[in-house]
């Protein structure tokens, strides 16, 4: 078992430290491939033996492992002080100092450094490890060529890829680390390594626009960092230990410790780009698309909403767990509707994660087990419907040079395979019976508990995203002209894809036996009972496995009435009679001149215009956030 | 076993009776019109007429997603009559909207593409009301499915009659009435020749001319549930409220999405809100 | 028995478009007056529909120009079986007394097949509505044969 940790979190490290001095192509293809099956495995047989109690962490090549973990710790600040300053940043410079004093008070003055059980693993840390690990390693192996087509690209003479996959394997080793910590100085150390691997990916093109958006996701995530540190010193006060588990058991509800907690929770929505710091990730799209599928969406982004989650039990029932869910139903409301004036496809994606990740944060403010098991079914569902989705705007983004979704009209012609599975990615986030909806369903059912602008912020936001992820998937679809070419992809390429196609239909499926076997022993008081493969409660029921077999043999039947259609008369569009003779929507203009069909989505830009609602949702938020906050006192 | 009946009834019947609420609709907008108007049976005269004529599409994924918008009305209406999840109905009926949506999104015919573009804003009207109204139903029956409804004494009109009146906006754009019929105008009321049907023809305009009916069924019988303690009372509140819809429709001209967007979002959830703060109070 | 409602279905429910190949509209008029509640062709289960994917009769009046005859044609085709074709007015029959001007093709006939002529100039509604009645006899002889 602790060779399983041993694996997941420091072969990443080792590996990344391979491709980083190694520079030869083939070694590093090999040690990701490999890093990519041992992490999976692992993370599978980490699954099989269940979840255990707090483990001792012993020493690391004779360091005793808190003493090294509190050394790296001011390392890696005095890293980034040293970016901060690189790049002349004020913010940055200002809140890793103030982390640093406050860290130092801590560790030296406060801390009484007695020995905590450092890993842990409950079946909420085992489902984010198996994110993780699976997910990252199928982006990391995606990443291989694309990086190649992606330096071609830009004609770089000198190789960047050693860098890229030494910070891209670190991170999956520090994402591993943090969901199995039990102590809360390692869960900050793992939290603020993630903070560097994004500032360092996000900057990696070295691009002028790069750099300006990794510093600024550096000084958010920075201020994320000295909330942490906050948080942490707060609850130390109170609850007298590290150990995270014992700060749950503990179940105090005094000022000071939710005031720690609500810090801990700001430092969550920081991680997470809730609004008003949603703009660090929307910049962060700059970035290689394997950076924004694994940092951006599934992974690094949900390392916040982990830690609101993790800490949810200690604040359930109170006002800070009402303020908690508000911000994060604003931020679902509020990035769906700035996502409709999207064209960008990169923006949409990022939008709607923030969006997604709101809704998770509103869950755990939510607190009840209903809402707690919405919240780990949409951690789950989303990581594999996004990421997906990012790698296929990436493989496209390559094929045809441009990410603007009016630019993929018709995609389906040119590149079927590509454009279908993106189509897939599309109705598996917002359609029933796959997993991202069950979530949405469950939120939605448990809102319906809480108060009433949570309702109607729920309900708004979930019209809107159907609007902007039904559009793009529409105009993806296309005639393919006969005998085009035949879209070639390499096999590193399709692999991913196809896989986190398959896996998202296939585990929606599964849900129900996911929900008994993980979910329903980590709540507690379960909300559903299993089925007939339904999630039955008495507060209504999601028959998954019944809506899967009817739709899905209904679909059947669909594409095979719809793979007749050659043989069905195959006329062009009605423009009034005054069809050219190429037979697509060009008509007959003035002067008998063809004009050709152009088309355009209504991004409804007087009312959800990006530029016009920001600082709009921005006050808001840092009003709701003030407020969160204040109501822990 | 039960369920299955009635399931099996709800399938069969509503098409049936989907036809006939649609061909009696043309009858009472002609009698408003000082017009005779067409048989009752109309309808299936005109579905039966559109599955032989010749088929002709642009191309296939018209053919799917004619297919899945039927088939995923079929089983919303199925759910219901399942008593099943009011919520999971819901969402499964949006699945067929999103097709029809897409489908018309596939084609390269300006008509089609502002269509689409159109319906997608009527989807983001009525389905935040859509939501409000079953979160009443959950505050006063205490669950999402429809059995609970059953056990109620009182009529959820008494509780809900406000969130009745926001049901029938989202009943209106369903209904594709006027003012809100502006991404496909029904039977000859003309703006972009017929939005997102235009494309389509013969066999799959009458599926989705049969999906229509069955969604017509879905949010008829989801008005029933206001009056479920009585027979003769919750037909006369379907009727009265069918009425109005024709009587509406006759009255006013077509309007803008963003009439449409601001009036049914400020003026539909703001009553809808008034309701449910009634309710949470209560 | 489906095939005999199908059958049946086709005379009860026949959707018309219309369209003007050049017309001073007099009959244009006159064909909207047969959808007026005086007239009211919605009895016979007509609609107007203004797509010729959805329409079964094809009702064109003028006298149809070298401009024209391209638009007219490429809605025919647009038109799914089984269909039919109605000229209504003098100018639609026969070029009426446009005939010998050097623009005008002189007649739908010469263009697309036509089921049915409606003579008049304009044409009266109740002719026109006549004329599609036979239209609708000739239909489903048309379907009887096919």
């Amino acid at each position: 078992m602790s060779n399983l940790l041993v694996l997941l979190i420091l072969l990443p490290a080792a590996a990344a430290l391979v491709c980083y001095f190694v520079r030869s192509m083939a070694v590093r293809k090999l040690t990701v491939l490999a890093t990519g099956g041992i992490l999976t495995l692992s993370a599978l047989g980490l699954l099989a033996q269940g979840t255990f109690a707090p483990i001792e962490v012993g020493s690391f090549l004779g360091i005793g492992s808190d003493f090294l973990i509190a050394v790296l710790d001011f390392v890696l600040l005095g890293v980034i002080y040293f970016y901060g300053y690189k790049h002349k940043s004020l913010l940055i410079q200002g809140f890793t100092l103030a982390q640093v004093v406050l860290l130092a008070w801590f560790e030296l003055v406060m801390v009484g450094h007695e020995a905590v059980p450092a890993m842990m693993g409950d079946q909420l840390s085992l489902i984010m490890v198996l994110v993780i690990s699976i997910i990252g390693s199928l982006i990391c192996i995606f990443a291989l060529p694309y990086m190649k087509e992606h330096e071609e690209h830009l004609h770089l003479k000198k190789t960047r890829q050693p860098r890229f996959f030494f910070f891209m394997l670190i991170f999956l080793g520090a994402m591993n680390g943090l969901v199995l910590s039990n102590n809360i100085l390692w869960m900050y150390f793992f939290f603020e390594v993630t903070t560097l691997c994004s500032f360092m990916l996000i900057g990696h093109d070295a691009t002028e626009i790069a750099a300006k958006n990794a510093v600024r996701a550096l000084w958010m995530n920075a201020l994320g960092g000295l909330a942490f540190v906050v948080g942490m010193m707060l609850v130390y006060t109170q609850a007298g230990t590290l150990n995270i588990s014992a700060i749950l058991a503990l179940g105090s509800t005094s000022a000071v410790m939710l005031t720690g907690l609500a810090f801990l929770c700001l430092a969550g929505f920081t991680k997470a780009a809730q609004v008003p710091f949603q703009s660090w990730l929307l910049g962060a799209m700059v970035a290689p698309t394997p950076v924004s599928a694994l940092l951006h969406s599934s992974t690094m982004v949900k390392a916040g909403v982990f830690v609101v989650l993790r800490f949810a039990p200690a604040f359930a029932g109170t006002f800070l767990s009402t303020g908690v869910a508000v911000c994060g139903a604003f931020t679902f409301l509020a990035c769906a509707a700035l996502g409709i004036g999207q064209s960008n496809g990169k923006k949409i994606l990022a939008y709607s994660t923030v969006a997604n990740l709101g809704l998770i944060i509103c869950c755990a403010g939510i607190n009840t087990p209903l809402a707690l098991t919405a919240a780990i079914i949409l951690i789950l569902f989303h990581a594999i419907s996004k990421s997906l989705l990012f790698l296929c705007v990436g493989t496209i983004e390559q094929a045809i040079g441009s990410r603007d979704i009016e630019d993929m009209r018709g995609l389906y012609g040119t590149n079927p395979r590509t454009a279908l599975i993106t189509i897939i990615g599309i109705l598996t986030m917002m359609l029933p019976p796959f997993g991202v909806l069950l979530g949405k369903w469950m939120a939605m059912e448990a809102s319906a508990d809480s108060n009433i602008f949570i309702v109607v912020m729920l309900a708004l936001g979930s019209a809107m995203m159907v609007v902007y992820l039904a559009r793009w998937a529409g105009s993806m679809m296309g005639t393919s002209e006969p005998g085009a070419k035949a879209e070639s992809q390499p096999m590193l390429t399709r692999l991913p894809l196809m896989a986190l196609c398959l896996g998202s239909v296939v585990l929606s499926v599964a849900s129900p036996w996911i929900y008994n076997s993980l979910l329903a022993p980590w709540i507690g008081s379960a909300p559903f009972v299993v089925g007939f493969g339904s999630l039955e409660s008495a507060h209504g029921t999601f028959v998954v496995v019944p809506l899967f077999l009817v739709l899905g043999l209904g679909l059947l039947y669909a594409v095979k009435a719809a793979s007749g259609y050659r043989r069905v008369k195959i006329v062009p569009p009605y423009v009034s009679g005054a069809n050219s003779a190429s037979g697509d929507g060009t008509y007959v203009g003035p002067m008998n001149g063809d004009v050709p069909f152009s088309t355009g989505n209504l991004y409804l830009g007087e009312m959800f215009a990006e530029p016009k609602l920001t600082p709009i949702f921005n006050a808001l938020a840092v009003a709701l956030i003030v407020l969160m906050l204040g109501g822990a006192l | 076993m039960e369920t299955l009946i009635f399931v099996i009834i709800g399938l069969v019947a509503a098409p049936l009776l989907g036809g006939l609420i649609a061909g009696l609709d043309r009858r009472l907008t002609a009698w408003f019109q000082s017009r005779q108007g067409p048989p009752i049976m109309q309808a299936f005269y005109d579905v039966g007429k559109l599955f032989g004529k010749e088929k002709m599409v642009v191309n296939q994924w018209q053919i799917l997603c004619a297919w899945v918008y039927l088939i995923a009305a079929a089983v919303s209406v199925a759910l219901f009559f399942a008593q099943g999840d009011l919520l999971l109905v819901f969402f499964v009926q949006a699945i067929g909207a999103v097709f029809l949506v897409m489908g018309a999104m596939s084609v390269k015919s300006p008509f089609s593409q502002v269509g689409a573009q159109r319906e997608l804003i009527q989807i983001l009207a009525y389905e935040p009301i859509l939501i409000l109204v079953f979160v009443g139903f959950y505050m006063v029956t205490g669950s999402f499915s429809i059995h609970a409804v059953w056990a109620q004494d009182t009529p959820l009109l008494a509780k809900m009659p406000l969130l009745y009146l926001a049901l029938g906006y989202a009943l209106t754009i369903k209904l594709r009435k006027s003012p809100f019929d502006f991404s496909t105008s029904h039977h000859g009321h003309q703006e972009l020749v017929k939005g997102v049907l235009t494309e389509y023809s013969g066999p799959y305009l009458g599926l989705i001319e049969i999906a229509h009916w069955y969604e017509t069924i879905l949010v008829l019988s989801l008005c029933a549930l206001f009056w479920h303690t009585n027979v003769a009372w919750m037909a006369l509140l379907l009727v009265a409220t069918y009425m109005l819809e024709i009587l509406v429709d006759n009255t006013m001209a077509r309007m803008t999405w963003r009439w449409m967007l601001k009036r049914v979002w400020l003026l539909g959830m703001g009553i809808a809100v008034v309701n449910l703060i009634w309710l949470y109070a209560g | 028995m489906f095939g005999s409602f199908i059958k049946k279905s086709r005379a009860k429910s026949p959707w018309i478009m219309h369209f003007d190949c050049g017309s001073c509209n007099g009959c244009d008029i006159e064909v909207l007056a047969c959808l007026t509640p005086l007239y009211d062709v919605e009895r016979f289960g007509i609609i107007n529909v203004g797509n010729p994917k959805h329409a079964d009769v094809l009702l064109v009046t003028g006298t149809v120009n070298h401009r024209n005859k391209k638009v007219l044609k490429n809605i025919y085709d647009q038109m799914p079986e089984p269909k039919a074709v109605i000229a209504i007015g003098a100018c639609g029959n026969t070029g009426g007394i446009f005939r010998e001007a050097y623009n005008v093709v002189g007649g739908v006939d010469k263009v697309i097949p036509v089921d049915v002529y409606v003579p008049g100039c304009p044409a009266k509604p109740e002719a026109i509505i006549d004329g599609v009645v036979a239209g609708l006899a000739k239909f489903a002889q048309k379907v009887e044969e096919a």
